[in-house]
């Protein structure tokens, strides 16, 4: 496996995530802080584009130099390491990366920019940043980590039936990048096996995407709204209580959506969607409101915390999960 | 520009050495071709030689004989021929100047690059005619007598992998009297062939069975008094010294002495212990000793000692008592001159397409597996069954190009070439057998090339459907499979119900073709398929000289296919072994007592000639190129090239720039063999060149060092120029080194632009003409 860094981090805020569920946020912050990871969030950083530049809103020249405006932020503070908390950011800086290092045409026009704009500071050098190198998922960081995240489970989970969505944006975009499959992604799931628990692994439709497309949600909504509605019915079809996810998008799209796409095909979901931060920092015993922030969330996450904290774990018990798991 | 310098200690030593040597020029008329335009009387009174003689046809056995007698009765130490291309006719003068070393003799072209590019200015061309032949001599009198290097490889060869092809070269070879040893890594002989089932016929558009086809095959191999057939054995470790190739074999026991077992089957019906047939893909059970398949070879069982409880009850039973459970392996050493590769092929892993449900769902099989279930030999006996619950199923879904044409991490990028026309064939067999069942293929496009389309045609009569799209999953609902497409051509999206689902799986190479390569150190493709050493003239050479590879260790094909290539191999084994092979002997040679074995220069040849045998370094004459390039490795000189190769190009500037006249200007290009041919084009396709243009050809355009450079520059010469083909070996070292020259041109105080260095294509000779002109161009406006 790839070096995966553990200090020197800049968590890259997401526009989604302060917006949609800031528990998102503060629940990596926790997790990070439990696994000691050194990391900083800093209020220079901006928005990436995503959601614009998938809407045509932003070109790519535009969102180019805001990303190299942002490496510059991250080189700054010392902090090379960059990691999203949502897929989109993950895709589009990585891409940004590339464009900077291997486009020298693109490199100078951004430069000559900020130049003429008073900011030469911010000029970007080939291999400043490496796309590979320096950029993370915050699941790559857990993966690293998944040793340290299994000491400290307070809550037994094994009695959840747990499934998994890998967006789009982390797994199919920079496929060499990825940990844990293209095909059958596999990271979240193997993060959550660390937690105590084995999630449903592969379902009809795991490969597919949210529905959201960004735009579609709006211009194609039916589209949009029918593709989301297989894999719900998938997971129903399974039984599936929680749908663990790590993008931001993915998860307004199910978790704001699922009951309206419940009512108008008259019929009934009851699955809860929690981002992996969110979720081991729960099973981790952080405050469900001022930590994971489970207010913002439509589907009611509150029965799910009510019944995890009935089964609290004893010290030896957990020491055996994390035994049984190194023997894997 | 200057001229030669008298006082240059190189022009001294070429002025005043050799000098009584007796040089005998002949000039060839060539029927007016060379005559018409170079005013030969002229030419004959300018060459200070001890003979001039002209005639009409040089090359003719008159030729020869006028020749024969000069070199006789006047004593003459060197030749010069005057007259077309050494590309034609270089071999015949060597025989023609016999008493004399054939080495002894060089060509000087005055037709191709003198009389046929200048016919419009018979002036100039009788003036270049005599600056080459001046060049000629020089170079002649720096010529030593060297002995060709006739290569014999022994009469024998090794073939690795005992599949369809590794059997058919095997055969060839032994047929023509070469002895054979056949390595096999399995059991048995035979390979995929044997498991395939059946084969389909293109022109009778019928499918026969294909362990019927193979049988004579296996029968005649078996036999035959000149093959050696070694199973369960692996090379561990492969030298190569002198065309010569050691191989270290090992060889795995069977436990049951082949000689006496009568295969009576009796030791497997007491054993006890069931473990998957791989021979039948896993989907039958097979016990520890056993029979990979009734025809295998050799006709014996054998104990997989891996499973084997070692209960002694097949010990007791065997009535030929040939059962040895203490057998220990072997150790066998090979040497051979040649080696064929056969390894093969493995199919691509299902489970990377998770998507399709291969170990999800028992009825998603590969087409291997159906092949299996529908061979008679098979585990159902060539009853079509579902593996859930044994029923036929009604509706099966077949999905090409799994694991092919795939641009995403882990698939492969090729086609695999047979995969449409064995499901094409299972389909047709199906059908035949089961008229009723309603089959589809989801493909991505039909390849069928040849007569194989009439096959495609008369499964589409047999009622099969194809839908063109690549699934994207294969899920389970209600017992039922569904197969998810889009039918790309009517741009909508399907679900297919199936009860069993085929996946077409890629051909990838198998691990033995892998592992060979790496023991041999042969090149592989970006896929590690077996490289060919040119895929359109070379297709079954490898970049190891006296390796060859035929079958699907060089890529994804079908029988046909595989058997042609094996046969190609046999033929270019047998070439080296009935003829030897006869090496120009302008090759390295090590001085032992220098040599300190720091293994520089095997890092550095790329010609894979160089390794380390007995404590000493060795060079191998059939792979060297005499290019040189080792010796800019070697810090102790202990490596030379034979033949004074520096000192000809030498002779051969200073023969050239010696009678250049005030104001003329002369480039001196250099060019190994590729080159030249192409500056043979320009003349024989009569496109002008530059006046000023002068070819030398040279083994190797690495060999011209920048001391020769510097001196042509120094003594006359207005431009260098350097031709390389870009698909030699050497071209990007030899790229890389002009700069160095450049910057060695400018510290003597000369333009560095004056040395070109350019690449060389053979049906691009009007391209060169022109690179000639502009360089001819630019070396007239330049100063300094």
């Amino acid at each position: 496996m790839k070096d995966i860094p553990n200090s020197n981090i800049l968590l890259f805020k997401s526009c989604l995530v302060s917006v949609e569920y800031p528990g998102i946020e503060s629940s990596t912050k926790y997790v990070f802080d439990k696994i000691g990871i050194d990391y900083e969030v800093n209020s220079r950083q901006t928005c990436c584009t995503g959601l614009g530049h998938y809407s045509d809103i932003f070109d790519q020249m535009s969102t180019s130099i805001i990303g190299a405006r942002n490496f510059h932020v991250a080189k700054d503070l010392n902090r090379k390491n960059l990691v999203m908390l949502c897929a989109t950011c993950y895709a589009i800086n990585k891409k940004v990366a590339n464009i900077l290092n291997n486009k020298k045409e693109t490199r100078n026009e951004i430069n000559e920019i900020f130049e003429e704009s008073n900011m030469g500071e911010m000029k970007y050098k080939e291999g400043d940043i490496d796309s590979s190198k320096n950029i993370f998922h915050v699941v790559d960081i857990l993966y690293s980590k998944k040793e340290e995240i299994a000491k400290n489970i307070k809550f037994d989970l094994s009695k959840f039936k747990i499934a998994t969505h890998h967006g789009c944006h982390y797994c199919k975009v920079h496929y060499n990048d990825t940990i844990g499959g293209i095909r059958d992604p596999n990271i979240i799931d193997d993060i959550i096996k660390y937690c105590g628990v084995e999630t449903i692994g592969w379902y009809d439709h795991k490969i597919t995407t949210c529905g959201s497309g960004f735009r579609q949600r709006f211009v194609n909504k039916d589209l949009s709204m029918d593709v989301t509605l297989d894999k719900l019915n998938s997971l129903k079809n399974d039984g599936v209580e929680v749908l663990v996810h790590l993008c931001p998008n993915c998860h307004v799209q199910f978790d704001r959506y699922e009951k309206y796409i419940a009512d108008t095909n008259e019929t009934e979901f009851n699955i809860i969607h929690l981002n992996i931060a969110q979720f081991i920092a729960l099973a981790m015993g952080a405050d469900p409101y001022k930590v994971v922030g489970i207010q913002t969330h439509t589907v009611p996450i509150e029965p799910f915390v009510k019944e995890l904290e009935e089964n609290i774990i004893e010290t030896e018990n957990k020491q055996e999960i994390v035994e049984s798991d190194n023997n894997v | 520009m200057s001229e030669i310098k008298e006082n240059d200690p190189i022009t001294i030593k070429l002025e005043k050495e050799k000098n009584d040597l007796k040089i005998g020029v002949f000039i060839c008329r060539c029927g007016g071709n060379i005559s018409d335009i170079v005013d030969i009387d002229k030419v004959k009174s300018s060459i200070d030689a001890e003979i001039v003689e002209e005639f009409e046809n040089l090359c003719s056995l008159n030729g020869r004989k006028i020749i024969r007698e000069n070199i006789i009765n006047k004593n003459l130490d060197r030749i010069v021929i005057a007259a077309c291309s050494p590309i034609s006719h270089e071999k015949t003068f060597r025989e023609y100047v016999q008493p004399l070393n054939p080495y002894l003799m060089d060509i000087a072209n005055l037709r191709e690059h003198c009389s046929w590019v200048h016919d419009d200015n018979p002036e100039k061309a009788t003036e270049k005619a005599i600056t080459l032949i001046k060049a000629s001599i020089e170079k002649v009198k720096q010529s030593n007598p060297v002995d060709p290097i006739s290569y014999q490889t022994p009469n024998s060869a090794v073939v690795i992998g005992g599949g369809i092809a590794g059997m058919n070269s095997a055969l060839s070879l032994a047929k023509q009297g070469i002895n054979v040893d056949l390595i096999e890594e399995a059991p048995t002989v035979g390979g995929n062939m044997a498991k395939i089932g059946k084969v389909f016929s293109p022109i009778k558009i019928a499918e026969e069975c294909g362990l019927c086809l193979l049988n004579p095959i296996l029968n005649e191999f078996v036999w035959h008094k000149n093959i050696n057939i070694h199973t369960n054995s692996k090379v561990l470790n492969c030298e190569k010294r002198g065309g010569n190739f050691t191989l270290l074999v090992e060889k795995n026991p069977r436990y049951v002495d082949s000689d006496k077992c009568i295969s009576c089957g009796k030791c497997s019906e007491v054993c006890e212990v069931e473990v998957n047939d791989s021979w039948n893909d896993g989907l039958s059970k097979r016990k520890a000793i056993y029979r990979p398949f009734s025809q295998s070879y050799p006709d014996s069982y054998i104990i997989d000692i891996e499973n084997c409880e070692k209960c002694g009850k097949c010990v007791k039973i065997c009535p030929m008592h040939a059962i040895r459970l203490k057998a220990e392996k072997e150790m066998i050493p090979l040497n051979s001159g040649s080696v064929i590769i056969a390894t093969g092929h493995k199919l691509f892993n299902p489970d990377l397409r998770p998507e399709y449900g291969y170990s999800r769902y028992e009825d998603v099989i590969t087409q291997s597996e159906l092949g299996r279930i529908m061979g008679v030999n098979g585990p159902t006996k060539g009853k079509l069954k579902k593996l859930s619950n044994g029923k036929v199923p009604k509706r099966i879904v077949m999905i090409q190009c799994v694991g092919s044409r795939d641009e995403k991490p882990g698939g492969h990028k090729y086609c695999s070439k047979v995969c449409c026309m064995v499901a094409l064939k299972n389909a047709n067999i199906i059908k035949h057998k089961y008229p009723d069942t309603n089959i589809i293929i989801c493909y991505t496009d039909i390849r069928t090339p040849g007569m194989y389309e009439k096959y495609y045609k008369h499964t589409q009569q047999a009622g099969i459907r194809l839908i063109r799209g690549r699934p994207g999953e294969v899920v389970k609902k209600n017992d039922t499979l569904i197969v998810r497409t889009e039918d790309t051509l009517k741009k909508e999206f399907v679900e297919i119900e199936a009860d069993m689902v085929v996946l077409s799986t890629a051909l990838e190479p198998s691990e033995g073709t892998k592992e060979i390569a790496k023991i041999m150190d042969i090149g592989v493709t970006e896929d590690f398929f077996i490289k060919e050493s040119h895929p359109k003239t070379k297709p079954v050479t490898t970049d190891v000289k006296g390796a060859y590879v035929c079958g699907t260790a060089q890529d994804p094909k079908d029988i046909t296919e595989s058997i042609m290539q094996a046969t190609s191999a046999a033929a270019k084994v047998s070439e080296m072994i009935h003829q030897g092979v006869e090496i120009e002997p302008f090759i390295a040679e090590i001085d032992q007592k220098r040599c300190n074995i720091c293994e520089k220069c095997i890092h550095t040849c790329k010609y894979k000639a160089l390794s380390i045998k007995d404590d000493e370094m060795h060079i191998d004459p059939v792979s060297c190129s005499g290019c040189g390039k080792c010796l800019t490795a070697c810090s102790e000189n202990a490596i030379n090239i034979q033949g004074n190769i520096e000192e000809k190009i030498f002779g051969t500037i200073y023969g050239l720039l010696k009678d250049k006249k005030e104001g003329e200007r002369r480039i001196i290009v250099f060019l190994d063999r590729i080159g030249y041919t192409t500056t043979d084009n320009i003349g024989v396709n009569r496109v002008k060149l530059p006046e000023s243009i002068y070819v030398v050809k040279v083994h190797s355009v690495n060999r011209v060092m920048p001391k020769h450079i510097i001196y042509a520059l120094q003594n006359g010469a207005d431009g260098v120029f350097i031709g390389e083909y870009p698909g030699d070996l050497m071209y990007q070292e030899v790229e890389k080194k002009m700069n160095l020259i450049q910057e060695k041109i400018a510290e003597n105080n000369m333009n560095p632009e004056r040395l070109e260095f350019s690449n060389v294509y053979i049906p691009y000779f009007r391209g060169l003409a022109e690179k000639f002109e502009r360089f001819d161009d630019k070396i007239k406006n330049l100063e300094g």
